[in-house]
């Protein structure tokens, strides 16, 4: 029997109630129970059973005990038991490792049939938080769950951070880039803490710093965000930001072992990209037109020769006159493979989980893979009643190839080869195959620094492979009831190799028969090698104490203590000259010029966690929190800091002054409050707070010698940052939960950012400024998630609506802050957003000399933008920008997400719509230049329709080679970036299982799924979610996928 | 499960337990850096000294060793733009964002300042604590100290003399700082302090130094004594001629002639008491003939590594290009020659203007004017190549100084070029072509290729004729100090003091022959005025591309005579093919010059340091 479907954030218990034929059965049960066990007895009384899963299979070693008494039997392997009780009325106990104990009252009867159920699927009660589980009334700190379901994992996911888009209220997932083996999504919970490292700590399995984007998806079971203070205090340090805390699949309580193959297979195109021109001599016209603005005919480096030319020949010898489409040579269908193979299963002392998987990723671009295999072993052992062991296993080895880092472009300003899309003009032939050679420029006047982008992403690739293991392993022993010890060991270790050894290929002229003067790998071409490795270990001592008393009251604590250590250390060496092409290691190259490179750093932390959770009738929750951490960034006497968190919950529906009232609608209501405080050291570096000399070396004689040089000044009182949250939230439940709402509104405020303090320009020039703690900054939000859920007949559907808002606001900066200041990209002011929009406000394009005299004069013709004097004193300067308090350059304000599903028999289909809005941002980058260089520019179709000129007066650019203030920051070039994405839509169908379990196979779901199929958004560029006036252009995805899910 | 085998399994888990217990670090918190040098182990020996001052070097270098881009403030060196990276200070970072524009560059050295003060910072570094290890005493050698000391205020004596001959007055730091409280509120300290504290520095240092350096890359007697006489040649300039822009500075010809005086002692001292010469005694050398570049004359020598450790070169910044890592290598082929030559980006190149400046050495004076004709217009196809004085006929540069060949090169100049360390053999020079194959006496070569060129004429000065080292490894010990520099100060302040004089002609005249010209005529050394422009002449000519000229036209208060006045139409510089590139000065106003005389002091310290003033063109 199907018990329930879980999708999204949560599950709905009631349907298991609400199931008639179940209610229907258990009442026929008892009623025939009662009838025929009419004698009562007073004296020492036999009782026999059957103890079953929920599919009736029977259930061997469940312990059964009648309550307030040690001793007790266990089920046999047919699952039955005889138990002698004293009172007939007494409580039985039924507890299973895996299964929700439960309770039933004899009420006289000597025969009981127990049916357990599965803890899995009673996940939605329970909730994972740090070091422990909760249940979920009973939780009173803002902690979202997301059950990673096949509703996920048939999804074309490249990684579970880009899964979690739209998934979780207050927690922006943004994703940047489609590209293979880079396209993991951008983690914020509630909004922008702090100026340094404001991504959330992940946690797997217990393990805090784990890349989740290497995490197998179907491996997961459960991921928890822990969004306040209350929740993610027992990870103060580096929490501030809040905690993603993941739980991986176990085989707890499951009787039978199944075997999955999960397989999924999507292809992908771009969502949108640039429409590059492959018409050269059209290009060539453009160069021209732009170059007319300001330079005589015969000063034009381009020539009407050169272009007629170049149409006339480009028809009958395209090998010497190309119009080569980049994007056609460049670009493919990617692909994208993930096939998962499990098995799970558990008998009365042990459950397990083994899995193995295969990703495979063929980017949009050529020669950009990505591909992953993934091997996970989860086991636990039962070694006595009260104590257990139990080991988690992970290793991933990826292999990962890549022309330049963000694909078309190189955003290294030291490398000035010009490797990107903007230099890549239609007039080279990428590729020879008769002769073998690489094209370059040939058109005279042009750029021989335009470039080749096949070459690059042919010969010239990145090779990056990458292994990791991480294993912990557990041991926990209840010597007395309500008392556990545990003790929790982890070591992650990665070893990331990365190789260049490019092939040597020179730009070929085919209309001279000669090479031209680019040489994109020379012969001396070498190797370069880059090692990094390095490991983490955890250590954990825990004791948890759990107490019931007079019945009404619950008291549990729990107690820490912690020691992380990091180790990383690198190592490189590259050598010129390769002996030849074909050999790629170091050893297969000349020794006359190499080098080499290698360090070690380490940190440690230690920390001590308490908390203390109080229930008094099930109605007053309590719960309290502190850590204490301490960091080897810090000196001694500043290593320590304390964060402490408490908050109450109020079940008021529990209350009968109210219930009366409220039962007829609000089948449950919860209040919670928590206030506390999170620690974050991320901004100092590992031995910055160490008084160390730099070197400073010179060159003596003919060797270079030792210099040293005092760059540093020592903030000795550095220490942690610290966040403040205060939460409160509301959790309802209407309509026999039909319809359930969480609403949190919360105020975080981080104090003590910590910056580099200001310093005197006297200074700067020789020291780095010390990091002080200093700087404000505040978050205030509302956040809500709306679900409803029900079944009408045969068709069962939910939905489910959930969306954040978010102001991040700056209430305290060390430095002056000028008109304009920005950091990190980000304009700033104190009591206004972090990184507001400041913008000249324009008056559109002018048409007529009339309007530039209408206009306050600002060096502006026809054709330009015109700008508003806002200050009236004449003149355009910077003083005339304007601050927009409500939106944001870089980050959304506001995210929503609108979560469908419904199905019937074995049909299903699912809709996630997903977007933002509060976001405007400059689209203004190096593919919509109107002033593009006088060379080597790959123009877009854009280029051709949309410059303004005397024939084209309605055109939405400004003109060719116009002013240089058409490329500044106004609003003519000021996008809203609001969006509205459906990010994913599956149809799929699951087998009867009648049918399936002929073949001996217990479920088989077929799924149709698209990602990205469609975005409503106002912007200009690429993709709303990816920066505006960046030039990375690699296209965001749109896939569309089958998967295949198999179970036996 | 059998007991016993359940019982091997707890004791493992003890063992586990127990093992992972023990791996509890006591020292878990403290971590100790595996690269960097505790501040607590150093300055304890001789040798920690002198790792000091290399430190100091390296600071200095940095504020030094690029600045031929400072030649793009004067009228015949175009810098448009640099190869420095931001956020590196062994490429160049002190320089980077720098506007090297003829005008309005006033306001692009707020990093500059920062970086001077930096070498400020490291050699007070080295003054204090070595002077401490010095009065500590015994066990260490006191010339060896003072001598560490000695080097150390001459670097600092210099990173003042360019702060004051920037920005005038500015903030005096002497000790090591160690909060920024101490320096928040500095005061700018007025110019003739701070010039009296770079005397002093420079005097110590003359009396410490050794006459020779007991190695390449360090400071000797001649170089303190060559700066002391280059600060009072300034601060006789400045007096002489005025500086309005800066504030309370009194015009005072009495005053100048004492400086005059004092720095022609000084030049005189360092020309005639050290046995230095000029590189191969001034010879001219070799040339090879117009469009061959086999043999070149002396004057391209001195400017590539065969000049390193020469006496001409007073004192300079070293560098090593290979091994490359950690990168000690200098850019000057990157900035000054283009893609054909290691993928250089010529950042650096000569105005057309420049090569009028080369003289006949049949004459010993200017040749006729260059006619700039365009050879691809119909009209002079045939004719542009072959037309007398034209300036892409090969042919108007015969017989030009010897220097304008190791210099320049014009159409049809060749250069080796140079790709992954290789030599590709010659390239031919011919302006608005790009790496095209052309064929030159029944020899088909590749042609140069430039990025950017917009005069006609690239230079050669600073490109190495051999393969092996890649763009930014050059191994040139970049001169701040050249003696040819000193004879012609030596002749720029006798003159001032007691006009032409003979000494000071025939130190001209031994730098002319290094062009193979012809001494001067009578003529030019009949007055004050007359020799005055001789030597204006052989600065441009001899020092072109070393940063000079900037510094010059602002202390002869020279800008309205190469540009013209305010208001005027300004001065267009062209190319060989007769376009006009760019046009400056055109209708500036009078603040604009003021600018162009005074730097800024930057806003951002202004917006911290209430006591900060502001140069007045700035406010």
């Amino acid at each position: 029997m199907q018990i329930s479907t879980q999708s999204g954030t949560t599950i709905d218990k009631t349907i298991l109630n609400r199931n008639p034929s179940l209610i229907r059965r258990v009442f026929l049960t008892f009623a025939l129970l009662a009838t025929a066990f009419v004698h009562v007895s007073m004296a020492q009384k036999a009782i026999t059973g059957r103890v079953t899963d929920d599919k009736g299979d029977p259930l061997s070693g469940v312990s059964v005990q009648p309550r307030g008494n040690a001793t007790g039997t266990s089920t046999n392997t047919e699952g039955r038991f005889t138990i002698n009780v004293a009172d007939a009325n007494a409580t039985l106990v039924f507890s299973y490792v895996g299964f929700t104990p439960q309770e039933i009252q004899l009420k006289g009867r000597s025969s009981v049939d127990v049916q357990l159920q599965a803890e899995t699927q009673a996940l939605s009660d329970v909730v994972v938080v740090g070091y422990g589980r909760q249940k979920k009334v009973n939780l009173v700190g803002s902690v979202s769950m997301v059950n990673v379901d096949e509703k996920i994992t048939s999804r074309a996911l490249p990684n579970i951070s880009s899964g979690l888009s739209g998934l979780v209220p207050g927690l922006a997932a943004t994703q940047s880039s489609g590209m293979a083996g880079n396209n993991a999504a951008s983690l914020v919970i509630r909004g922008l803490g702090t100026v340094n490292n404001a991504g959330p700590l992940i946690v797997v399995d217990g393990m805090p710093d784990i890349d989740i984007n290497r995490i197998n998806i179907n491996d997961i079971e459960t991921i928890s965000v822990l969004k306040d203070a209350a929740s993610a205090s027992v990870y103060g340090s580096r929490a501030a930001n809040g905690v993603i805390l993941i739980t991986t699949r176990s085989g707890k309580g499951q009787r039978k072992t199944s075997i999955t193959f999960n397989s999924n297979t999507a292809f992908t195109v771009p969502s949108k990209s640039y429409q590059f021109m492959a018409d050269y001599p059209r290009a060539l016209t453009l160069h021209q037109r732009r170059a007319s603005v300001n330079t005589l005919p015969q000063n034009q480096l381009f020539k009407d020769g050169t272009i007629d030319q170049w149409m006339a020949l480009g028809m009958i010898d395209p090998r010497s006159y190309p119009n080569t489409d980049w994007w056609d040579i460049i670009m493919r269908t990617g692909e994208f493979h993930n096939y998962n193979l499990s098995a799970s299963g558990s008998n009365e002392f042990s459950n397990f989980f083994a899995s193995v998987g295969v990703k495979d990723e063929k980017g949009l671009q050529i020669n950009n893979d990505y591909k992953q295999y993934n091997a996970r072993f989860n086991f636990d052992y039962k070694l006595k009643t009260n104590m257990n062991v139990g080991v988690r296993f992970n290793g991933n080895w990826s292999q990962y190839a890549f022309a330049l880092s963000e694909g078309f472009t190189d955003p290294d300003p030291a490398n000035t080869a010009g490797n990107d899309m903007q230099y890549a003009i239609a007039g080279i032939l990428p590729y020879d195959p008769a002769t073998g050679y690489y094209g370059g420029v040939m058109a005279y006047g042009e750029d021989p620094q335009a470039y080749n982008p096949y070459t690059l992403y042919v010969n010239s690739l990145t090779n990056t492979n990458r292994q990791e293991a991480n294993a912990n392993m557990y041991y926990d022993w209840t010597p007395v009831k309500g008392l556990t010890a545990r003790v929790d060991y982890a070591l992650n270790y990665y070893n990331s190799f990365r190789k260049n050894a490019n092939m040597p290929n020179h730009a070929y002229n085919f209309q001279t028969n000669s090479f031209g003067s680019r040489v994109y790998v020379g012969p001396n071409a070498g190797v370069s090698n880059n090692t990094r490795t390095g490991y983490k270990t955890l250590l954990n001592g825990r004791l948890n104490y759990q107490h019931n008393f007079g019945g009404n009251h619950d008291v549990s604590g729990l107690f820490v203590y912690s020691e992380e250590y990091w180790y990383d250390r690198s190592q490189s060496s590259s050598r010129n000259d390769r002996l030849h092409p074909s050999l790629s290691e170091v050893n297969a190259a000349l020794t006359e010029i190499q080098s080499t490179g290698g360090s070690t750093d380490a940190e440690g932390l230690r920390s001590y966690i308490g908390r203390v959770n109080y229930t008094a009738f099930n109605k007053y929750l309590f719960e309290g929190n502190f850590r204490v951490d301490g960091s080897s960034k810090f000196l001694p006497g500043s290593q320590y800091g304390f964060f402490p968190s408490a908050a109450v919950g109020w079940r008021f529906t529990e209350e009968n002054f109210l219930r009366s009232f409220t039962e007829r609608f609000l089948t449950s209501g919860k209040l919670r409050a928590s206030y506390g405080s999170l620690g974050n050291n991320s901004g100092v570096d590992r031995y910055e707070q160490q008084a160390t000399l730099a070197t400073s070396l010179y060159v003596i004689g003919n060797s270079v010698t030792r210099g040293f040089v005092s760059n540093k000044m020592i903030n000795p009182f550095l220490s942690w940052e610290e966040t403040r949250v205060m939460n409160l939230g509301l959790d309802l439940a209407f309509l026999n939960n039909r319809l359930t709402a969480t609403i949190d509104f919360y105020d975080r405020l981080t104090t003590g950012m910590n910056r580099p303090s200001q310093f005197s320009i006297l200074l700067t020039g020789a020291y780095e400024a010390p990091r002080t703690n200093i700087g404000n900054m505040r978050n205030r939000g509302i956040e809500g998630d709306f679900t409803w859920r029900d079944k009408i007949g045969q068709v069962q559907y939910g939905l489910s609506l959930n969306a954040s808002y978010n102001a991040t606001t700056l209430e305290k900066w060390n430095e002056f802050i000028g008109r304009g200041s920005s950091t990190g990209g980000n304009q700033i002011f104190l009591n206004m957003p972090f990184g507001f929009v400041y913008t000249y406000e324009d008056l559109g394009i002018a048409q007529t000399w009339q309007d530039i005299y209408n206009a306050t004069p600002q060096g502006a013709q026809p054709g330009d933008v015109l700008r508003k004097d806002l200050n009236g004193d004449g003149r355009i300067t910077g003083d005339d920008r304007k601050a927009l308090a409500n939106v944001q350059a870089n980050r959304p304000t506001t995210f929503f997400a609108l979560n469908g599903n419904i199905s019937w028999k074995g049909i299903d289909l699912a809709v996630l719509l997903q977007g933002s809005s509060g976001r405007k941002d400059y689209w203004i980058n190096a593919f919509n230049n109107m002033n593009f260089g006088t060379q080597r520019y790959a123009s877009t179709w854009a280029h051709w329709e949309n410059p303004w000129s005397l024939e084209n007066r309605g055109g939405a650019w400004p003109r060719l080679g116009g002013a240089g203030s058409n490329r500044d920051e106004t609003t003519f070039w000021l996008d809203d970036m609001s969006y509205l994405r459906f990010k994913n839509v599956q149809l799929g169908y699951s087998l009867p299982v009648k049918m399936l379990s002929r073949v001996g196979v217990s479920n088989l779901r077929i799924v149709a799924s698209a990602e990205n199929l469609a975005t409503i958004s106002s912007f200009r560029g690429l993709d709303p979610e990816k920066e505006a006036h960046d030039n990375n252009m690699y296209p965001i995805n749109k896939s569309y996928s089958l998967s295949i899910n198999l179970s036996f | 499960m059998k007991k016993t085998s359940l019982n091997t399994l707890l004791i493992f888990l003890l063992t586990g337990l127990i093992v992972s217990l023990s791996a509890c670090k006591k020292d878990l918190l403290l971590q100790d850096p595996t690269t960097e040098l505790a501040a607590s182990d150093f300055l304890k020996t001789e040798a920690d000294a002198t790792f000091a001052l290399m430190g100091a070097y390296g600071a200095a270098r940095a504020v030094f060793d690029r600045d031929y881009y400072f030649s793009g403030h004067g009228e015949y060196t175009r810098v448009r733009g640099t190869s420095a990276q931001s956020g590196n200070i062994l490429r160049g970072d002190a320089y980077q964002g720098g506007n090297y524009n003829p005008s309005d560059y006033g306001a692009g050295f707020d990093k500059y300042y920062r970086y001077l003060y930096g070498a400020v910072n490291r050699t007070n570094y080295v003054i204090e604590n070595v002077s401490r290890m010095l009065s500590e005493g015994s066990s260490y050698s006191a010339s060896n100290l003072e001598t560490i000391i000695g080097e150390a205020r001459l670097l600092r004596g210099m990173t003042y003399f360019r702060l004051i001959s920037m920005w005038g007055h500015v903030p005096y730091l002497s000790k090591v700082v160690f909060s920024n409280a101490e320096v928040s509120d500095l005061p700018r300290i007025p110019i003739e302090q701070v010039k009296d504290s770079i005397m002093a520095d420079l005097t110590y240092a003359f009396e410490k130094l050794p006459v020779k350096a007991a190695q390449f890359g360090r400071a000797s007697k001649p170089a303190a004594l060559a700066f002391r006489g280059k600060l009072q040649l300034y601060w006789g300039s400045w007096k002489k001629n005025g500086w309005p822009e800066l504030e309370n500075f009194k015009q005072d010809q009495a005053a100048a002639m004492v400086a005059y005086a004092a720095a022609a002692a000084d030049f005189k001292k360092v020309a005639t008491e050290y046995g230095l010469t000029l590189y191969k005694n001034g010879d001219p050398g070799q040339i090879d003939a117009l469009g061959q570049a086999d043999i070149l004359p002396n004057y391209y020598e001195l400017f590539t590594p065969k000049a390193n450790g020469n006496p001409e070169m007073i004192m300079v910044f070293t560098h090593m290009g290979i091994p490359a890592n950690p990168s000690q290598g200098e850019e000057l082929m990157r900035d000054f020659s283009g893609r054909s030559h290691e993928g250089s980006q010529l950042w650096v190149m000569p105005r057309y203007e420049l090569a009028d400046r080369y003289q006949l050495i049949t004459t010993g004076d200017f040749a006729p004017k260059l006619i700039p004709m365009n050879p691809t217009l119909p009209a002079s196809n045939n004719v542009a190549r072959t037309t007398p004085n034209s300036a892409v006929n090969p042919a108007s540069y015969a017989n030009r100084d010897y220097r304008m060949k190791s210099t320049i090169m014009w159409d049809y100049e060749m250069s080796i070029g140079l790709i992954n360390l290789k030599s590709t053999g010659y390239l031919p020079f011919i302006y608005q072509s790009w790496a095209a194959p052309v064929t030159i006496s029944g020899v088909r070569y590749t042609t140069y290729n430039t990025d950017g060129n917009n005069s006609g004429y690239v230079f050669r000065k600073f490109l190495r004729n051999y393969e092996g080292l890649g763009r930014s490894e050059g191994d040139f010990a970049w001169p701040v100090m050249r003696l040819a520099d000193v004879y012609l100060m030596y002749a720029e302040a006798a003159n001032e003091v007691n006009g032409p004089q003979g000494d000071a002609i025939s130190l001209v005249n031994m730098i002319r022959r290094r062009g193979n010209l012809p001494a001067l005529k009578a003529d030019k050394t009949a007055s004050k005025n007359a020799f005055f422009a001789a030597i204006e002449q052989e600065r441009i000519v001899e020092l072109v591309a070393e940063g000079h000229r900037g510094f010059d036209l602002r202390r002869w208060r020279a800008i309205e005579r190469v540009w013209g006045g305010p208001g005027s139409a300004g001065v267009w510089r062209i190319d060989t093919w007769g376009s006009n590139q760019q046009r400056y000065y055109q209708n500036t106003n009078e603040r604009n010059y003021q600018q162009n005389y005074i730097f800024r002091i930057p806003p951002g310290e202004r917006d911290r340091n209430p006591n900060l003033t502001q140069n007045i063109p700035w406010l």
